[in-house]
């Protein structure tokens, strides 16, 4: 029987990056996903690879890094994926919001990231149909976004191109460990089993379960989101465009409150736009822990056009033709786990990447690169220190 | 049909496309769509998932129902973000 050196349990965005690193990197990898490939929160986002709404420090460190290895991978993969580097714009509603703003790009210009403040007249020239009382924006210089999707399928070609064996439309139904307590084989659907001493658990929202087969509780919980899909239409604005005053409290002023409708904020209604390389936009999104339903409601889709109102009042015309509801793997301290785990020798778990997915996938391969061949994975980042901000020990 | 008959017109989706997306892995229209982006576009479907079903019942050897599972589909009439989002704009 053959013996794999690990096996990848799903198949999102971030199962995929893992598989292309170790195959890149010369392991023999399985990876088992229950589906179709990108068939989970993966299939339900948006693109965006952001730098703009991470805190100053190791935050925006960890995202940098994954932004740069963006770069490095449109080198290599094959398969089209719509990688765009448009930069992003945050707009500001009012003075409170600009004094944060002007701290946060004071601190984040300081640390060497490409970010500046625009004035009214500015933020109106590059976007003409802002409403007339934005007071001003933020540029981000590096922000980026892919067709998730499509960058998914990219990856898993090329890993499969190196070797990597896919089990799709199969799921694991248990781990089974040794005598000595490590990894011995993993059980999936079919019945079949196969052998490995390395498992990695990227199940992302239903990475809890898996971490039950080996007696973890994993703290991650399904924090949904929805998205409303526009027509293709003209062009309404030029990159990603987001609000400010939702990355407030994120930047420190715990104590702020947008002049929102009740309702908007009861659904955590941030306004996200989003054009696509299908000449459409996407208009993001809600924030709810409501279990396992990913269900659209009326409601949510009402708060997110209200929004998206608010910012371009030219858009009342244009037609919503879809919206679609996505599930976040949620950590309570919103950094992913990308650790070992002591008591279970060859058990990882790369998951836990809340709305930063598919941002942090590329980073996340390498650091689990790092942890299963330990090898010097050569980016600029204090090794040691992520991974151990990164560790599941971290909750205990 | 030959592969280069267009299936999902406001995505410009071809046969060959489709077969391609069913050969890498795709079993239902919802996979299919999110490979190829046919039945995304302004009628959401309408004109092309049935072509899209045929093609991987044939493909795949599997029943309409196989192919197309009721609760993918998609439940949202095109309505313009003035109307969606009159009630909340204040
Ligand atoms: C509305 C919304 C907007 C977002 N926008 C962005 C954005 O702009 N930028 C960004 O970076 N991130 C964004 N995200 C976050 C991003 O989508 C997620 O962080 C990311 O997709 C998580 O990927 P994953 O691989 O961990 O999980 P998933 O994609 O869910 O993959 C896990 C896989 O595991 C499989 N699985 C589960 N159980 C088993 C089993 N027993 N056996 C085998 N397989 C199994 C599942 O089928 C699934 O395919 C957004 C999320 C939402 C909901
Ligand atoms: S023909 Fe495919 S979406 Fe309209």
């Amino acid at each position: 029987m053959i013996k794999y050196d690990a096996v990848i349990v799903g198949g999102g965005v971030i199962g995929s990056c893992i598989s292309y690193y170790l195959t890149e990197a010369g392991l023999k990898v399985a990876l088992v996903e229950k589906g179709d490939i990108a068939s989970g929160t993966t299939s339900s986002c948006d693109g965006n690879i952001l730098i703009s709404d991470k805190k100053p420090g190791f935050d925006t460190d960890l995202a940098a890094v994954s932004q740069n290895l963006f770069e490095e991978l449109d080198q290599k993969l094959d398969y089209e994926y719509d990688y765009t580097k448009k930069g992003s714009l945050y707009l500001i509603e009012s003075q409170e919001e600009w004094s944060v703003a002007e701290q946060f790009v004071k601190e984040q210009t300081a640390n060497g990231y490409a970010m500046r403040m625009l004035d009214y007249d500015q933020v109106h020239r590059d976007e003409p149909l802002l409403a007339d009382d934005i007071i001003g924006g933020i540029e981000i210089e590096t922000d980026a976004a892919v067709y998730p999707m499509a960058f998914t399928y990219s990856l898993i070609d090329k890993a499969c191109k190196n070797g990597l064996k896919l089990y799709n439309y199969n799921s694991v139904e248990d781990i089974i460990l040794d005598t000595k307590g490590q990894i011995e084989s993993v059980l999936l659907s079919g019945g079949e089993k196969i052998r490995t001493t390395n498992v990695i658990n990227a199940a992302g929202v239903w990475a809890p379960e898996i971490g039950q087969m080996v007696g973890l509780d994993i703290p991650i919980q399904p924090r949904q989101g929805q998205i409303l899909v526009a027509e293709r239409t003209r062009q309404v604005g030029k990159r990603k465009i987001v609000e400010f005053g939702y990355m407030m409290a994120k930047f420190g002023s715990k104590n702020y409150k947008r002049d929102i409708h009740p309702i908007l904020e009861k659904y955590g209604i941030a306004f996200v736009f989003e054009p696509t390389a299908a000449d459409n936009f996407l208009i993001g999104s809600s924030r709810q822990f409501v279990n396992f339903d990913n269900r659209i409601s009326i409601e949510v889709m009402k708060g997110l056009a209200a929004r998206a109102i608010r910012f371009f009042p030219s858009m009342k015309d244009i037609n919503v033709i879809r919206a679609y509801a996505g599930l976040r793997p949620y950590v309570n301290d919103h950094f992913p786990i990308v650790s070992a785990v002591e008591n279970v020798p060859g058990f990882y778990i790369a998951a836990g990447h809340e709305g930063d997915g598919i941002g942090l996938a590329p980073v996340t391969g390498k650091l689990v690169e790092h942890l299963i061949i330990g090898n010097d994975i050569n980016i600029p980042l204090d090794l040691d220190f992520a991974v151990q901000k990164l560790s599941f020990n971290r909750f205990f | 049909m030959k592969d280069d008959v267009i299936v999902c017109r406001c995505e410009e989706v071809t046969l060959g496309e489709i077969k391609e997306a069913i050969e890498a892995g795709a079993r239902t229209v919802t996979d299919v769509k999110r490979r190829t982006r046919a039945g995304m576009g302004l009628c959401q479907g309408k004109s092309c998932e049935i072509i899209v079903q045929r093609q991987l019942c044939k493909q795949l050897n599997l029943s309409s129902e196989e192919a197309h599972p009721a609760r993918d589909r998609a439940p949202v009439r095109p309505i313009s973000f003035g109307v969606l989002g009159d009630e909340y704009n204040d």
